[in-house]
């Protein structure tokens, strides 16, 4: 059963990974999107979860309302856009009733996500989506980017100022330039290699296992 | 006289902030997911992409100081509406570029009309003209801003290009590859800014 299983992974590891949106073809670590937020803005806990949260309202019905309008929309590029525009409004409103004024934090960033390559970027396929494959696949790729999000925030809060989520874990923050964009760029590089060189790893082990089961 | 003067002055000095100061990549990394995707891809002209963010930017910020100034501080939820007032700005430079471009008769019109989507719809541009909006910069000021966060990013673009090719030799590390090696050389160049400027862009 497990020999089998191994040799179907091993078989078939790009076709899965295609398909996986979280760990093996994240869209962050494998394709470098949405990079501006995570860089500027997700310093800490806090802006990663507000952040977050924005990205969970806007991706999915985007993307959903999106497949519906180019349908009529011949140019796909604008339809994505408006339709993130208008998804933003309600998306605006939530926020300021979840986090108040704490929304200011996120700066340009927050409406900045309307034309966010993560959110937009199927409007460069040349064939339009079905809303069943948009709901899924936004799905996904949103949980893909919540959890970078997530980790690079708590990792610059961590490493800056020795905290998590405000509360104290260590005296001192070992890194303080990772408050800074160019701190964040090296903690996000640093990540990708990390992540990539674990599915390599992983890529590897697969392949001797199956050679041990032949 | 010294009203002229005195506008050019700001003029300039508001583009020489933005291409160094506060560049685009280096300081707020805006644009910078379409800038390591131009880098290694060889179906877009990176020349022809930053022509047409300049152009696009050159355009719309005007449009969106109108915009702002009559539509969107006369309305008291501003904030809601501000990306989907700014996004038709863009896309209504998008058509004043492609109108100019045709009428003009450029050789290269149609690599233009290809790459202009591509170029308009970016953070760089809507990140550029949401900055001259929400600070509420004059019309000196945001022609300043925005043909200095063109020739920003044009030059961001220019230097990750040049760094590429160091960076695709066989002493990097296999799991550096790619962009996380991108991605440091761009941290290493945000990182002389910040230590020219002495403190963080505004967001």
């Amino acid at each position: 059963m497990w020999a089998k299983r191994i040799q179907y992974l091993n078989e078939n590891f790009s076709r899965i990974a295609k398909r996986d949106r979280i760990f093996l073809n994240n869209p962050v670590i494998m394709s470098g999107l949405g990079l501006a937020p995570l860089v500027v803005v997700a310093t800490n806990g806090t802006n990663a979860l507000m952040l977050s949260v924005a990205v969970l309202l806007m991706l999915t019905p985007t993307r959903v309302l999106a497949s519906f309008v180019s349908r009529w929309i011949r140019f796909r590029a604008l339809a994505y856009c408006l339709c993130a525009a208008v998804v933003y409004m309600a998306a605006y409103q939530c926020m300021r009733q979840w986090f108040d004024v704490q929304v200011v934090l996120l700066g340009i960033y927050l409406p900045m996500l309307v034309v966010e390559p993560i959110i937009i970027k199927r409007y460069e396929r040349a064939t339009p989506e079905k809303w069943v494959t948009a709901l899924r696949k936004g799905l996904l790729t949103t949980a893909g980017y919540v959890l970078v999000i997530l980790l690079v925030g708590m990792l610059r809060e961590l490493l800056s100022a020795g905290t998590l989520f405000g509360q104290e874990i260590m005296q001192a923050g070992l890194l303080p330039m990772a408050a800074l964009p160019s701190g964040g760029f090296v903690v996000l590089a640093l990540l990708c290699a990390v992540w990539r060189g674990a599915i390599n790893v992983l890529k590897k082990w697969l392949n001797m296992e199956a050679k041990r089961y032949q | 006289m010294s009203a002229v003067l005195q506008s050019v002055s700001t003029f300039f000095l508001y583009a020489v902030v933005a291409v160094f100061a506060q560049n685009a990549v280096f300081s707020r990394a805006l644009g910078v997911s379409r800038l390591v995707k131009l880098v290694d891809d060889d179906s877009t002209d990176s020349r022809v992409f930053c022509l047409c963010l300049c152009l696009v930017q050159l355009v719309s910020a005007p449009l969106a100081y109108l915009a702002n100034k009559y539509i969107l501080l006369a309305l008291e939820w501003h904030s809601l509406i501000r990306p989907l007032v700014l996004l038709l700005c863009s896309a209504a430079a998008l058509g004043i570029v492609v109108v100019a471009v045709t009428l003009l008769k450029v050789p290269i019109a149609d690599k233009i009309a290809r790459t202009l989507p591509m170029a308009t719809f970016n953070c760089a541009v809507i990140g550029c003209i949401l900055l001259t909006t929400i600070q509420n910069y004059s019309l000196g000021q945001t022609m300043g801003f925005a043909l200095g966060s063109g020739l920003g990013y044009t030059l961001a673009v220019m230097a990750v290009t040049e760094g590429q090719r160091k960076l695709q030799g066989r002493t990097v590390p296999n799991t550096f590859r790619g962009l996380p090696v991108t991605l440091l050389y761009i941290a290493v160049l945000a990182l002389a800014i910040y230590g020219f400027t002495g403190h963080m862009a505004a967001y």
